[in-house]
């Protein structure tokens, strides 16, 4: 039970709803359970041929020669393309991606020809049978040797492996603030890949009509930006002034990996445009570990003080971020990790530069977070080690530094609703910090701030809605938001029933389709409750306000004396119509109406200015993680015992969901900071598969105690905030900061395997060497 | 070599033509129209197929489709009853949210299934070792686990035990 | 993916025969969860598959009452052991082993005999019954023979069957009083797992004592094949069985192992966990035949 008045002061009453804050199933659940949800890996469009694409052999080399004749000879094999085929289509925003390579190739996940057959057997045999001929040039894989001036050039063009993001800003004074400082902690702290793992591999099937019109089947989060993409690439092929139909059937899951188009999509429509009949590309396990886009790896250097009360005074953090060979939006994650850099905890002096570099290695993309897992490991390492240097609890210099309602911080974040305090209280007193403990186990904690309100990223940050409803009282919302299964269709049929006095079963939501569907910028940022909630929101209040108006007129009630709930007007606690009948009243008259709104919301945030100033979100999200661990000291492998996340999400809008999204977000950071990572040798991806993949199974589940805190955010809808994200930016850092308050050792590259933690212990030992490996005769360094 | 096979699928006599080199499930999403089963990696390391062969639970993209001659079949399709009512581990993963993006959903529910029929009153470790075989990259597990244990016999007096810690806020 | 034939014979004879007729174009199936997934990525490319689920031999898992010999058929599924009373009680070592290896879909299919002819280092199945003295019956068209599981291996994917031979038939001799097994998986999650490393124990104490009448010290991933590590079983026989001998026997095994740098883990990491397994491995020996003597 949570009061609002207690809780913000601001409300006067107590809201009672029906249907928000109810643990309410989602509205898909049941074609998901029975079998019926249609995903890409199951459709099939009449003549379709099945595409499928050559990678390339090296990390960095010249394409001599691309022989395809012995593929095109092949029965069923339709289609067969290479770089020096097609016109120069070039993917990202950066443009530095042609979708087939010709000349040369930058990574081993390069694009250098692909085939459309009838059957995806035949397809697999082509692509065999086309012979590429190489000559290996010197490659680089390492982000800061990729910056010498001997390194060699991944874009030659370029003239140099930096790329031209100046990603760098400056507030207050931080020169001086470090003269102030009383404490200080200086550190190096690294991440490396991480990768999506939706369990549906990535597809799409391409088809145009005999008018040249497209219409792509897609597993996207960004529908009406996907459809400017594929709009582009039909203007280089020369078709000009046609529609885009972007579909989007269910999606087998989504944590970034679907923000930018790929090289599939577009391979789909380009085979589908020469072949003239639809062309499916449906990607397999192994290519999906090796040629989507993994988190962004990198190495930060951060520096941090505090006054002798523990007051942070400054934080200056640098970074190197390996881009990989191409770019994606993993390259601007620098404008999300500013928030954290600047706002996490009140600090007046913030400096912070990141270098984006180019090396062959696979292209970044973002993952659920956006840069801030990233951020937010080295800061609140680096949080608790100033705590220690200044001798002061973890938790109480957490509180000393806690945002507050109010603040405006160095970036011009302004904070409204801010939970943060509430958030550190309940997961100390949950884990109680001052407890003894036995040997080897540890506590730690972790906050986080993300972007709650939306993010400007682009000019607009904006969604559509419409709403019709028909003459039983049901309610059809049409909206730009992309469901991938963390639940906004069933957020949205909750926000509209409770505005409309309807239940959510009487609510059906359609996102699936750009031709039905408003125009969105797509489900990232966490937005979607927040800015499609907000426009459901609005269309709802609009027909809401028709529905008053008419069932005044109807029943000759003011206005303001009439009730709407359960599908009706009531006076006085009495139903005295109902919306349907209403409705059918409005329809099947002379001069009737329909019963339709639409409304376009784009929250009220800021683009970010040149000095990366800006309130780039309407509000922010808060949290706090705590978790208790186990250090097994002979193996170092770490036990998670208890683990706490508390959230500020506004409100909950729906528990039950709020829930899952928290506790998937959760695992999915203890991979991050524990066993995941793509490990890549030179170049190549080492473990494409979940067998050397270490995502986590039902057995490491761990049982996360989510709490939520409500802070009725004034600009949310119902006073809910985004959480899609948060569940695993401070899980890594949490984790490592338990882990040293266990054993004593500090790891700061993740992922934490229990090789580094058993080297560290050794060293700690004064044990430098591992011994002698019996089979290469060599000594082995611990690390 | 094209051979036919009989069996029972979802309860009905099935006789259908297959060639040697068929797995079932390229058998039920490809021949039979099945989609409800799942490719998520092809080799068995991700569950997404699963299916329950004679009581068991398999991997239908590794077992021979010529293997199913005289077995009983249930796939995620043929487990709500004839007139559409929902099994209770359907039921359960729908009302306890064990269910996002759902590609997972079919073979994990059918692992639940194969764990429920073979043990009815799994402890939380049975629940969690059953379904191992079952990745989900959505939901941490935690509301999956929970929607098993939610139809576990209610005799056993251990299922409540599931403790709702969110509190909600009506 | 390579298109092949599925052939059904009945019989043992049939299934030999009929490897003999498509020499070199033939290999045997049984589970098949390994093949498949060598069929699909090219590793395998047989124009005949010969089942042998239908031979009628090879299920059978039982104590020969005669000789209080413990029988595993070669085609008896990994989890057939996983829920056998018999094994869970009386051979706990395997049951350590039988129930982490794949997931339970797997183990409903897989059987003990294919995991022992696919010869992976990681053997899982392989290390505790190496530890057991477990012998392997292999009937082929020169007949029977038996070979000591010890000497099964000859490499990764090798071992001493010759072409169109098949595993019908594990032996675990009777175990002394006095006898406790412990097997462990060491890997990096809590299940769906290749180990790390792989580390069976199994020690017979004499009676009345706590000294080491026999040992058992086994490897998986620690050579390119299972291994025992002799020098480490010859320490402990004949001494108390301690933290300190036990300890002892853990360096002595980790230097007898030939472990590499891989993708799946370090040498010197592997080495470390050989030391600290078997010490953990002989503690539970210890108890499980201190819980056996109580009941």
């Amino acid at each position: 039970m949570i009061d609002d008045q207690e809780r913000n002061g601001k409300k006067e009453i107590m809201e009672e709803f029906t249907v928000i804050g109810k643990r309410i199933s989602k509205v898909d659940a049941v074609d998901k359970a029975t079998g019926r949800a249609l995903y890409i890996q199951d459709l099939k469009l009449p003549g379709m041929l099945y595409g499928r694409i050559l990678y390339s052999k090296y990390p960095h080399a010249h394409i001599i020669r691309v022989g395809t004749e012995k593929a095109k000879a092949l029965p069923g094999v339709i289609t067969v393309l290479t770089g020096e085929d097609i016109p120069p289509v070039r993917l990202g925003f950066y443009k530095d991606n042609p979708l087939l390579k010709a000349g040369k190739v930058r990574s081993y996940r390069d694009e250098v020809a692909a085939v459309a057959a009838t059957d995806p057997e035949i397809a697999r045999e082509a692509i065999s049978l086309i012979d590429v001929t190489y000559e290996a040039l010197p490659a680089i894989f390492d982000p800061e040797e990729a910056l010498k001036p001997e390194a060699p050039l991944v874009h030659e063009e370029h003239k140099t492996n930096l790329l031209k993001m100046p990603w760098s800003l400056h507030y207050g004074d931080v020169e001086a603030a470090k003269l102030d400082a009383v404490f200080n902690v200086s550190e190096r702290f690294s991440t490396t890949w991480v990768t999506h793992c939706c369990m549906g591999t990535s597809g799409a099937i391409a088809d145009f009509d005999h008018s040249n019109n497209l219409t792509v089947y897609t597993n996207t989060q960004i529908p009406s930006l996907a459809q400017k993409d594929f709009q582009e690439t039909l203007k280089i092929l020369g078709v000009k002034d046609k529609r885009v139909r972007v579909i989007k059937p269910c999606i087998g899951g989504g944590f970034g990996s679907k923000l930018d188009t790929y090289a599939y999509e577009h391979m789909a429509i380009l085979l589908a445009w020469y072949a003239r009949r639809p062309v499916k590309i449906l990607f397999e396990r192994e290519e999906e570990f090796i040629a989507t886009s993994p988190r962004q790896p990198t190495v930060t250097y951060i520096s941090m003080g505090c006054d002798k009360e523990g007051r942070l005074l400054y934080r200056d953090m640098s970074m190197v971020l390996d881009n990989g060979a191409y770019t994606s939006w993993g390259a601007t994650t620098p404008s999300v990790m500013m928030m954290p850099i600047t706002s996490l905890y009140r600090v007046p002096n913030v400096r912070y530069s990141a270098k984006c570099v180019y090396t062959n290695n696979t292209y970044s993309q973002a993952m659920r977070g956006y840069g801030n897992p990233q951020a937010t490991f080295a800061i609140e390492s680096a949080i608790d080690m100033l705590a220690e240097a200044a001798g002061i609890d973890r938790v109480e210099f957490r509180r000393i530094n806690s945002n507050q309602p109010g603040d405006v911080t160095p970036q011009g974040l302004r904070i409204t609703s801010c939970g943060l305090p509430e958030c550190i209280e309940a997961v100390s007193k949950d884990l109680e910090f001052g407890r003894s403990r036995e040997n080897g186990v540890g506590v730690g904690l972790a906050s986080l701030i993300h972007v709650g309100g939306g993010a400007r990223i682009y000019k607009s940050d904006g969604c559509g809605t419409i709403i019709k409803m028909d003459d039983y009282g049901k309610v059809d919302v049409f909206t730009g938001a992309s469901d991938m299964g963390q639940g906004s269709d069933t957020i949205i049929a909750q926000i509209v029933a409770e505005e409309l006095g309807v239940q959510v079963d009487d609510v059906h939501v359609f996102h699936q389709d750009t031709d039905i569907c408003p125009w969105d910028v797509g489900a990232h940022a966490s937005r979607t409750t927040f800015v499609a909630g907000n426009s459901a929101l609005g269309a709802a209040k609009k027909i809401r306000l028709r529905l008053l108006a008419m069932a005044s007129k109807a029943t000759g009630v003011d206005e303001d004396k009439l009730v709407l709930r359960d599908r009706a007007f009531f006076v006085e606690g009495k139903p005295v119509l109902p919306i349907a009948k209403l409705l059918r009243g409005s329809h099947f008259t002379p001069r009737g109406e329909m019963m339709m709104a639409d409304n376009f919301y784009d929250p009220p945030n800021e683009n970010m200015g040149k000095d990366f100033r800006g309130n780039m979100s309407a509000t922010y999200s808060f949290g706090t993680h705590g978790v208790r661990v186990k250090v097994d000291e002979a193996t170092g492998k770490v036990e998670i015992l208890d683990y706490i996340a508390a959230h500020d999400v506004g409100r909950a809008i729906n528990p039950l969901l709020l829930d899952g999204q928290v506790h998937g977000g959760v695992l999915m950071g203890v991979g991050y900071a524990l066993t995941e990572q793509v490990i890549m040798e030179n170049g190549r991806n080492m473990n494409p598969d979940f067998r050397d993949y270490k995502v986590l199974t039902a057995m490491d589940a761990i049982h996360s105690k989510a709490v939520v805190i409500e802070t009725i955010d004034d600009q949310g809808p119902f006073g809910a905030k985004g959480i899609g994200e948060p569940g695993c930016v401070p899980t890594a850092p949490a984790i490592a900061n338990a882990i040293y308050d266990a054993i004593g050792v500090r790891i700061k590259d993740l992922p934490i395997t229990p090789e580094k933690v058993l080297a560290a212990i050794k060293k700690k030992n004064g044990t430098v060497s591992c011994g002698i490996d019996a089979f290469t005769q060599k000594e082995q360094a611990c690390e | 070599m094209s051979r036919e096979i009989k069996f029972v699928l979802n309860g009905a006599q099935t006789c259908v033509a297959i060639e040697d080199d068929w797995n079932l499930l390229y058998l039920l999403r490809e021949k039979l129209g099945l989609t409800g089963a799942k490719e998520g990696c092809g080799r068995g390391e991700c569950g997404a197929c699963t299916v329950i062969v004679d009581g068991l639970a398999v991997n239908s993209c590794l077992y021979f489709a010529v293997e199913i001659d005289g077995k009983e079949v249930l796939t995620i399709e043929g487990l709500a009853g004839a007139d559409g009512t929902l099994h209770a581990l359907q039921k359960s993963f729908v009302s306890n949210g064990g269910i996002q993006c759902g590609f997972c959903t079919p073979g994990m529910i059918l692992s639940a299934k194969a764990l429920l029929d073979e043990n009815p009153q799994p402890t939380e470790a049975d629940i969690k070792q059953a379904l191992a075989g079952n990745l989900c990259r959505c939901t941490g597990y935690v509301q999956i686990i929970e929607s098993v244990e939610a139809v576990v016999d209610k005799s056993s007096g251990d299922i409540n035990a599931v403790v709702r810690e969110t509190g909600d806020s009506d | 993916m390579k298109k092949f034939k599925y052939l059904i014979p009945k019989t043992l004879d049939e299934a030999v025969s009929l490897n003999q007729s498509h020499e070199g174009s033939a290999i045997y199936v049984a589970g098949g969860t390994d093949v498949m997934v060598k069929i699909k990525s090219g590793k395998l490319a047989p124009d005949y598959l010969i089942s042998l689920k239908h031979i009628g031999v090879g299920s059978q898992l039982g104590v020969n009452r005669e000789t209080g010999a413990l029988h595993i058929g070669g085609l008896v599924t990994h989890r057939t052991l996983e829920t056998s009373s018999l094994i869970r009680l009386q051979y706990p070592i395997i049951h350590d082993a039988v129930q982490r290896i794949g997931s339970t879909q797997i183990r409903n299919v897989a059987t003990i005999g294919g995991n022992l002819v696919n010869a992976v280092p990681s053997a899982d199945g392989a290390i505790p019954l190496i530890a057991l003295d477990a012998r392997v019956n292999i009937y082929g068209s020169a007949g029977e023979r038996t070979v000591d599981l010890v000497h099964f291996f000859e490499g990764p994917g090798q071992t001493v069957m010759d072409r169109g031979e098949i595993v019908t038939e594990i032996v675990v001799p009777k175990q002394p009083s006095r006898t406790g097994g412990a097997y462990q998986k060491f890997g990096r999650r809590a299940a769906m797992e290749l180990p790390l490393i792989g580390v069976g124990v199994l020690i017979t104490l004499e009676e009345g004592s706590n000294r080491c009448a026999k040992a058992r010290i086994t490897l998986g991933v620690a050579a390119p094949t299972p291994i025992r590590t002799l020098s480490a079983e010859r320490y402990l026989v004949g001494k108390e069985i301690t933290e300190n001998t036990l300890n002892e026997a853990g360096k002595l095994a980790a230097e007898e192992s030939r472990v590499r740098d891989s993708v799946r883990g370090l040498a010197w990491y592997r080495r470390e966990m050989v030391e600290v397994l078997v010490q953990r491995m002989g503690v539970k020996c210890l108890q499980r035949i201190k819980e056996t003597e109580a009941l």
